[in-house]
């Protein structure tokens, strides 16, 4: 048995025609770790579902290439013959938790299958191995779980789930595609850390394709670059981590958001100050059930200064999408909101219209937080023609034109529609659309996590840019601490609905005092489970 | 600034004044010619708007009135105006029954002459001069035969194709209206309001409707604009669900939130923002709500419950086509008429269905 267990040689992807990935090459070795990274749209994933021949393989080929697994041939291979690779000597892990498992099952039966197909065994041998397996990949009360369904499981135990599935088999290679994307920062440092243990346990050859150069910097042997569906740079980790030859390479190690918040006036006004904002959720449904209150947001006080920016972080389910939401008067709550001196909770949704122009919104979402339906202009001018109705349709067009350079956009383009406009320039028209009113505050919600990490660096400048000029208001949401870091002047970390604590940014950066706190800085930043803040 | 800056040309700065006033955006540019791609439902389409143009202007195809007539060198429009006999010389206050041998001969006798329609009968003009027994077997004179009170069949089959086109589609228009409005309110609301209508909606939709509207209808004598009424009353619900269902899906999206953050108000909202999500539901149902209004007026006509004998209707001539199996041309003239009309609507509505699709491309 030889230590190169996957050969790639030469390896072309066509679509339809459309050759997305050109001549590519790399090798794994047993017990090794290769990052193949990349931004979306790189050919990155196309290359790993390739390994396992399971591209659309009707409108796919590949016109040249070959992909020896543990010497032998996969290309052109008749699929009965992959049946019995996949799954069997190459487990694969995907993406998206929520999706890659079948809901209809309990997970005894997801992981037996396999087990019943490449193994032959019997359902009560395949229990056995199934438990096995679910307690090799730390899945907590794992006999009770055998018969829990998806829906029951949090998304770090469905990848868990999903890793023990790949696992049944002892694949000699682990395809982990964005394993841990969807995943809470503590979480995600729990998940790398089982994927590396695995690997050494049972020398397996792992192969991580991901966009996340602090995954790769922690996990990575070898890293192979990918842009535009060619591999421009293939070596070891600290090699391409200290001197990156390719300008690609360097460009995306520079894209890391850097840099120091705008410099602020502390002692300037105040622009929107809350005390104790609640907001519950009925769980209960129908007219005469019983009452059953989720507390989203518990008791959160909190101000933002004209100019500066309040960031709040927190993992998902946390709260503060809802709290941001309450804060807009976009979702009912409690407790006191006001807008500069005027109090905003308990206004009619007429009077509040006025004030509307004062406060706006820019999401997460570039592809959902846009009107498929209306072109870039109509969905910028719109706030316009409800707040300035004195404006003619050519002072409204100039003035569109004007913030569509502000944000670094070209204004002949603004007859487009969405759809045709990449993820980073519908991300600035959002932000068109959020500041051609001239707010005095912004409430970010997580604007640049839907964003490759060069395109997040440049919204990252551009906000930046816009707050410095017209003197902004952020309340920046983020689970990603390193954007955070780049632009908050104050920060409250949130937690079940709950502040766990709160202050000025450095100061919760660099001696973070609850365990919580310190459990987030430690994963978010160094990838490491801090065990005081694990589930 | 990371980003490059991009200068801004002349050319932004569009004068809307000087911009043609309606312009197909480029949107619906993409679908016209995504349903040109599709020849049956385009030619369809041409065929049966034809056919419409043509069926709106029936009482000058098949009428008992002459098209232009003199009389004594004046020029009369009968088909217009409406002339009493004494105009003609005659003696009835009444107006001029131009089929009639008398008047005729008052005409040729003030040295006039009569331009007739293609088909010189209304839907409702009884040719008292039929050569045979009724219902008479189509002849030069009757082309497709006559009914069994010697009513020209294809003159009552292009009446009543006009009046079950325009019942239909407006009775599909008004419920489309309603059932739209209906289903918008209560998903963008949801709530309350979406429980309340939901279960409204629910018990209106299990009352038996046919018994109702056989019912309703022998009270009192229907007139077309009674019927569409009475059959909008239970046609409303067919798109609530659907458009329900579309706006619950979208009134959490980011751009709703946004547009309410901008201060938009709801009308504008679900109007601008909402509703064309729902429209490529809404279009894939509209052709059978169509088809179903025809089909709905038919049966009650063929039943006896719908229009008073007065009207041309399809489904009396089918029911007389059923009555007559001797005569066979008044069942299959009426199949026929229904089997075209409904295919051809279909096909346009599945041509437009597609068109809408997003997933398609003209290609």
């Amino acid at each position: 048995m030889s230590d190169r267990i996957l050969e790639v040689e030469d390896l072309s992807v066509e679509f339809r025609g459309v050759e997305v990935v050109h001549n590519v090459s790399f090798h794994v070795d047993r017990g090794e770790t290769v990052a193949i990274v990349g931004e979306s749209g790189s050919g990155k994933s196309v290359t790993a579902l390739s390994i396992m021949q399971l591209l659309p393989y009707l409108y796919a080929s590949h016109p040249n290439g070959s992909i020896l697994v543990d010497g032998e041939e996969m290309v052109g291979r008749d699929e009965e013959d992959l049946l019995k690779i996949r799954g069997n000597r190459i487990g694969m892990v995907f993406q998206e938790p929520m999706t890659s498992l079948n809901p209809l099952h309990h997970i005894e039966k997801q992981i037996s299958e396999v087990l019943y197909v490449h193994r032959g065994m019997g359902v009560a041998e395949a229990r056995v191995r199934a438990l096995e397996l679910l307690e090799l990949v730390g899945l907590q009360h794992a006999e009770e779980r055998l018969r829990a369904y998806p829906h029951e499981l949090s998304g770090g135990q469905r990848q868990r789930v999903m890793i023990a599935m790949a696992l049944a088999n002892e694949p000699d290679i682990l395809i982990a595609d964005e394993p841990t994307t969807a995943l809470d920062v503590t979480i995600q440092a729990q998940i790398l850390r089982l994927l590396d243990e695995l690997k050494g346990r049972l020398n397996m050859a792992l192969v991580l394709i991901t966009h996340d150069l602090g995954v790769v910097r922690k996990m990575a042997d070898r890293i192979c670059v990918m842009t535009d569906g060619v591999m421009v740079e293939q070596g070891l980790s600290e090699e391409i981590f200290t001197n990156p030859q390719h300008e690609y390479t360097q460009h995306l190690l520079a894209a890391e958001p850097s840099g120091d918040p705008v410099a602020a006036n502390a002692d300037s006004p105040v622009v929107m100050h809350a005390d104790n904002v609640v907001v519950e959720f009925n769980l209960a449904r129908g007219l005469f059930a019983k009452k059953n209150v989720l507390t989203a947001v518990d008791q959160v006080s909190l101000e933002i200064r004209q100019g500066q920016t309040l960031g709040i972080v927190g993992e998902s389910g946390s709260g503060k999408t809802t709290l941001a939401m309450a804060l807009l008067r976009l979702q009912s709550s409690k407790g006191d909101i006001y807008l500069g001196e005027t109090q905003i909770n308990g206004l009619k949704s007429n009077e509040l219209r006025p004030l509307r122009s004062e406060m706006q919104i820019v999401f997460q979402d570039p592809y959902g937080s846009l009107p498929p339906r209306l072109s870039a202009n109509e969905i910028i001018e719109a706030g316009l023609k409800i707040h300035h109705p004195e404006m003619t349709p050519i002072e409204r067009r100039k003035m569109v034109s004007e913030v569509l350079v502000e944000v670094g956009l070209d204004p002949n383009l603004q007859d487009r529609y969405p759809h045709e406009f990449s993820g980073g320039q519908r991300q600035r028209i959002a932000i068109a659309r959020a500041i051609i009113l001239r707010p005095k505050i912004i409430v970010m919600d997580e604007p640049t996590s839907a964003l490759d990490l060069s395109v997040q660096a440049q919204v990252v400048d551009l906000l930046r840019d816009l707050q410095h000029k017209y003197n902004l208001a952020y309340l920046f949401i983020s689970h990603d601490l390193k954007v955070v870091r780049a632009l908050a002047h104050h920060l409250i970390v949130m937690k079940d609905g709950v502040v766990v604590e709160q202050g000025p940014s450095e100061k919760v950066f660099s001696e973070p005092e609850t365990a919580y706190t310190k459990a987030l800085m430690a994963a978010a930043f160094d990838l490491e489970v801090v065990e005081a803040g694990s589930q | 600034m990371a980003s490059s800056t991009v200068a801004p040309t002349d050319g932004y700065i569009v004068d809307e004044t000087k911009k043609p006033k309606w312009q197909m955006s480029p949107l619906t540019k993409r679908r016209w010619g995504n349903f040109k791609v599709k020849k049956r439902g385009y030619w369809s389409l041409w065929i049966i708007s034809i056919m419409m143009i043509l069926s709106l202007f029936a009482e000058f195809i098949a009428n008992d009135k002459p098209l232009v007539m003199t009389y004594k060198e004046e020029v009369y429009f009968p088909v217009l105006f409406s002339y009493p006999e004494t105009t003609f010389g005659g003696v009835f206050e009444t107006e001029a029954v131009y089929r009639s041998e008398a008047v005729q001969q008052f005409i040729k006798d003030g040295d006039g002459w009569m331009l007739w329609p293609l088909i010189p009968f209304s839907f409702d003009t009884i040719d008292l001069n039929t050569a045979g027994a009724v219902p008479e077997a189509p002849s030069s004179r009757h082309w497709l035969g006559t009914d069994d009170v010697a009513r020209d069949v294809l003159a009552r089959i292009i009446y009543g194709f006009r009046l079950s086109v325009i019942f239909g589609l407006s009775l599909t228009f008004f419920s489309a209206v309603i059932g739209i409005t209906v289903g918008a309110t209560q998903g963008y609301f949801g709530g309350l309001v979406d429980l309340i209508g939901q279960r409204i909606v629910e018990v209106w939709a299990g009352l038996p409707v046919l018994f109702l509207i056989i019912i309703l209808t022998s009270l009192f004598e229907p007139n077309p604009v009674a019927l569409l009424l009475l059959l909008l009353l239970f046609n409303w619900m067919a798109l609530v669900a659907v458009v329900r269902a579309e706006f619950l899906r979208t009134r959490n999206f980011d751009y709703v939130n946004a547009a309410k953050a901008l201060g938009e108000n709801h009308m504008v909202i679900m109007w601008k923002y909402m509703l064309p999500n729902a429209m490529v539901a809404t279009l894939t149902f509209l052709p059978f709500i169509v088809n179903g209004s025809i089909t709905t007026l038919t049966s009650l006509d063929f039943l006896g419950f719908g229009l008073p004998a007065g009207y041309p209707s399809l489904g009396e001539l089918l029911s007389q086509g059923k009555a007559n199996i001797q005569a066979p041309w008044l069942g299959l003239s009426g199949f026929f008429t229904l089997a075209i009309m409904l295919t051809l609507l279909i096909f346009v509505g599945e041509g437009v269905r597609d068109a809408f699709d997003p997933r398609r491309s003209a290609t």
